[in-house]
């Protein structure tokens, strides 16, 4: 080979000393590797594959949920509180979308952008989730779907909303991000509002593409509807009034419940201060707060038609037996109690008219402890209303053997017991009908509504001619008078408790009633936290809250007249006030 | 004495091609899978990425392009008679060494994630350890068949070789490039050992090279963290293990027959490198077992091949085209299995790509002018049995 022996120096010897068999060793060995591969492959996608792409799956298959339309709540009437309307929601995927430049220009004019303005919010976001628009209607998202540009993609939501804003805040409630209820009806009947999520099984890519189905998913449930017992027209009349009523007084806050007497729903639940729910980036807890459900005050005065009814009930007065409140005041284990005004002799009946706290107190010493404090618990202080409503309170009535004689005198006139509005209108209802204790709603009932009886129907119309009484020229509040309607109520005014007693100038002030007293349709309590207005009454403050709602709510109800439309007989403007004491 | 066991007779028809259709078709099928693959590997995150201009086919054209680029330098390098080749060999050798030293040259060398390893050339990123393969092939083989007298002794016929891959090895370990420098050893080692080298020094560095590969890979940090993930990746499949793990689950996805071209959604920014590092992982997503077993074949055909031409070559008495030959077919192997152990799991995760199929320009090339040597060698083996003077 001449060819070779020209190349190198080296190359003459070395045809023999290429050992063949070293070269056969190595490729063989190498040859036998590429074997062992193939059988590691086929180990990995013949035997393995299950494992494996169990493991894939934990990455890429994904479950995405399909939300459910949430039930809507209704007033009474099938109006409107609260409804979940769909929107879409429109982003863009990772990959970017890749629309024409026809379709970027509608595009841009479906999402009520300037085409530089959706060109800069695309560019600033490479390589993310972009979500252009959180919100748009329907018939936009369908327009946007209809474009069929890649890469942009168009979700479905639900959106809450509450029509009537602040007016029914506190009662509603309202959700989280996920549409499950947090506060108020939405929390409470969350189970019943809320569907149940659908679900979709996809494939998605390392940045949540959408790749695939991957089996059979689950169609979403959609919620039921829930109607409350709520009348939208009285609830609007009664948050009016009340916020009227509130900023009128300068008072902190405020409450006014409206009961139908006859079957104990709750027409009307206002709260003031309120919030709206359909803005609600931070809901103050002050303001998100259903006072009238979840905080207690002590009642004041408007518990004495209790202590009478008790003391009726047990045959120990009759409306017309005399009490002698002179000299206006009562000492009992050295603490003393007074009356406003001295008054001396009073009937039974009188002592309601005028509020005195002697005459209650001493209505309240003639009657075992035991036998007090059951006419207060049948009537339902001490355990809470059992609405429903979630952080509803029951006020505290304590047990009887552990009552001292002043205790019990105090208590009389509503001190050293605590009460929640609805709570308290509720208990009216004993007055309102005939004995009976109406079970409080905030959902729609059928018809009638049996009660609980815990009066005598006797002693139910001797209190309710007294509460008559207390709203007449001659009581304490007269400014509760309805023209056409005969109404009755009881006044309430109570020092605020302050750390480990009461406060000297902040009171709180309210005023229970019901009306016509001829065929009682509607129980209205108004409770006025701390007002700084300069009256502090129940008499001045509250009762013409009591008398502006149920005038208009009587009319509104188409609630025939008792009375002549010129029986309203406010005193003369000489003639000093009937002030109840606090 | 060749010639007459197969004699050209004139007017008949030729019983042997005057280069090998075999090699050059595998090579061709394998380039062409190579593209497919690459193109499907990386439509996806060519699509999502800012530096494509979010072209799909950013890669596809790019690698086409080198594709075309290695076939055109492939048939160039046919054209050059391995006794030039043989001369060139040093040369070559020294110049593929001054590029080394210039990757790591800051202003000169580019840094991509901590490792120097381009070389910016105008719109062209040279990698200059793909180049010295070639280099090193062609230099140990020179070097071997010079010596070849020398082969049993230690001081003159393996310590200047062992000191000038250690010049070599330091380069490639700077940059830092593992996988070329554990190839680049693998070519000296299996060239001096088909040469002929003493077979007990050869025993001895059996013992000593695990030893200091060990040794190596202690000392640093981030290949200790490789081989621990490499052992369970399961453990850690969102932090070390994820790579491996995802080319695992791509092969499980794949089953016998796989997902179909195009359906692999591993490649689906899960599996990173996919189109470099880990093509095997998408082939074995898309095509299933089948498609991994002709690849296998393909690559095991290709270094059967190189050795057999090596031996031809060394019974025609030529040893220099014969140890370029092996020297090749080491080469192709090493890197090969190394890759494809990585993609299955059996070896922890190295920076070595698929040669002729992975990703990337000088690979592609590298690769390309490796075929070539082969087929001259082959040409020239050919030429040598019909009695012509090369």
């Amino acid at each position: 080979m001449s060819a070779a022996a020209g190349m190198g120096g080296g190359v003459r010897s070395v045809p023999a000393k290429l050992a063949g068999w070293r070269m056969t060793v190595l490729a063989l060995a190498l040859i036998a590797l590429f074997g062992g591969l193939a059988v590691r492959a086929l180990y990995l996608q013949g035997f393995q594959t299950g494992f494996l792409q169990r493991k894939g799956n934990s990455f890429s298959k994904k479950e995405l949920v399909i939300p459910a339309q949430r039930g809507r709540i209704t007033d009474r009437h099938g109006e409107a509180l609260a409804i979940s309307t769909p929107q879409f929601q429109i982003f863009v995927t990772p990959r970017g979308m890749q629309p024409s430049p026809a379709q970027f220009t509608q595009l841009a004019r479906l999402l009520d952008l300037s085409e530089a303005a959706l060109k800069k919010m695309l560019d600033g976001a490479e390589g993310e989730f972009l979500t252009i628009k959180p919100r748009v209607l329907p018939e936009i998202a369908d327009r946007i779907v209809a474009l069929r540009i890649s890469g942009l993609e168009v979700q479905r939501h639900y959106r809450r909303h509450y029509p009537d804003a602040d007016v029914t805040s506190q009662l509603l409630g309202f959700n989280n991000v996920d549409d499950q209820g947090q506060e108020g009806m939405e929390l409470a009947q969350n189970a019943w509002l809320a569907g149940k999520q659908g679900m979709r099984r996809v494939i998605v890519d390392n940045k949540r593409n959408i790749i695939d189905e991957a089996g059979a998913g689950r169609p979403p449930q959609e919620g039921r509807d829930l109607a409350l017992s709520i009348d939208r027209k009285l609830q609007h009349l009664v948050f009016r009034e009340l916020k009227a009523a509130v900023e009128a007084n300068k008072a902190k806050a405020g409450g006014a419940v409206v009961l139908d007497a006859r079957t104990g729903e709750v027409l009307a639940l206002a709260n003031w201060p309120a919030f709206d729910p359909n803005q609600r980036d931070v809901v103050p807890k002050d303001r998100a707060r259903n006072r009238t459900l979840t905080d207690v005050f002590e009642p004041g005065s408007t518990l004495k038609p209790f202590t009478v009814a008790a003391a009726l009930e047990a045959g120990l007065v009759r409306p017309d037996s005399m009490l002698q409140t002179a000299p206006g005041s009562m000492t009992i284990n050295g603490a003393t109690i007074h009356d406003a005004h001295v008054y001396g002799a009073l009937t039974v009946e009188q002592v309601i008219q005028k509020s005195s706290n002697v005459g209650a107190a001493k209505m309240a010493l003639m009657l075992p402890p035991e036998t007090m404090w059951q006419m207060l618990s049948r009537s339902g202080f001490g355990t809470p209303p059992r609405t429903g409503f979630p952080g509803e309170v029951g006020g505290r009535l304590r047990p009887w053997k552990t009552w001292r004689p002043i205790e019990q005198a105090t208590m009389a006139y509503g001190h050293g017991i605590s009460v929640n509005l609805v709570q308290l209108a509720r208990a009216y209802t004993i007055f309102a009908t005939d004995g009976e204790l109406k079970p409080a709603s905030l959902l729609k009932t059928g018809g009638e509504v049996a009660g609980q009886p815990v009066i005598s129907a006797a002693s139910a119309r001797a209190v309710r001619k007294m509460l008559e009484a207390a709203v007449s020229p001659g009581g304490t509040a007269p400014k509760a008078q309805v023209a056409g309607y005969r109404v009755a109520g009881k006044t309430g005014t109570a020092h605020k408790l302050a750390g480990k007693g009461y406060a000297p100038h902040n009171y709180v002030s309210s005023f229970v009633g019901f009306a016509p007293v001829s065929s009682p349709r509607l129980i209205v309590a108004v409770m006025i936290d701390d007002p700084a207005g300069g009256q502090h009454y129940g008499g001045t403050v509250a009762a013409p809250v009591f008398s502006r709602i149920t005038d208009a709510a009587l009319r509104a109800l188409n609630v025939p007249h008792d009375a002549p439309l010129d029986n309203v007989i406010l005193p003369a403007p000489e003639e000093p006030p009937v002030m109840e004491d606090v | 004495m060749l010639s007459l066991r197969n004699p050209p007779r004139r007017g008949e028809p030729q019983l042997l091609a005057s280069y090998d259709p075999a090699l050059m078709w595998v090579t061709l099928i394998l380039l062409t899978v190579g593209v497919v693959m690459v193109y499907s590997a990386s439509i996806a995150t060519a699509e999502a990425a800012r530096f494509t201009g979010y072209r799909s086919t950013y890669f596809l054209t790019r690698h086409g392009a080198f594709v075309l680029l290695g076939v055109a330098a492939a048939a160039a390098v046919v054209q050059i008679p391995m006794r030039l080749w043989q001369r060139a060999a040093p040369y070559l050798f020294v110049a593929g060494v001054v590029l080394l030293v210039a990757v790591l040259i800051p202003g000169i060398g580019r840094d991509v994630n901590g490792s120097r390893r381009w070389i910016s050339f105008f719109a062209i990123n040279l990698q200059p350890s793909e180049l010295m393969k070639v280099f090193a092939v062609l230099y140990a083989a020179d070097y071997t068949a010079r010596k070849a007298g020398d082969m049993q002794s230690i001081t003159r016929g393996f310590l200047p070789m062992f000191g000038v891959f250690l010049v070599v090895g330091y380069l490639l370990l700077r940059e830092p490039d593992f996988g070329a420098f554990f190839v680049t050893c693998c070519i000296a080692l299996g060239v001096l050992f088909l040469g002929g080298l003493n077979a007990k020094l050869f025993a001895a560095l059996g013992v000593l090279l695990p030893a200091a590969f060990t040794v190596l890979i202690v000392i640093s940090p981030y290949r200790m963290q490789r081989i621990v993930a490499f052992l369970d990746p399961w453990s850690d499949p969102f932090g070390k293990g994820y790579q491996l793990s995802h080319s695992l689950i791509a092969f499980g996805r794949g089953e016998w027959l796989g997902a179909g071209l195009g359906a692999s959604v591993e490649k689906l920014f899960y599996l990173p490198e996919a189109h470099t590092d880990f093509i095997l992982a998408v082939i074995a997503e898309e095509l299933g077992f089948a498609g991994v077993l002709v690849v296998v074949a393909l690559f095991a055909w290709l270094v059967w091949r190189a050795f057999m031409i090596g031996r031809q070559a060394g019974r025609l008495g030529r040893a220099f085209p014969a140890l370029v030959a092996q020297g090749i077919g080491v080469w192709l192997a090493v890197q090969t299995l190394i890759n494809m152990g990585v993609n299955m799991g059996v070896l922890p995760t190295k920076g070595l790509t698929l040669p002729l199929l992975s990703y990337g320009g000088s690979g592609i090339i590298a690769n390309c002018l490796a075929i070539g040597l082969l087929l001259r060698i082959d040409f020239e083996n050919r030429q040598l049995l019909r009695g012509y003077v090369v």
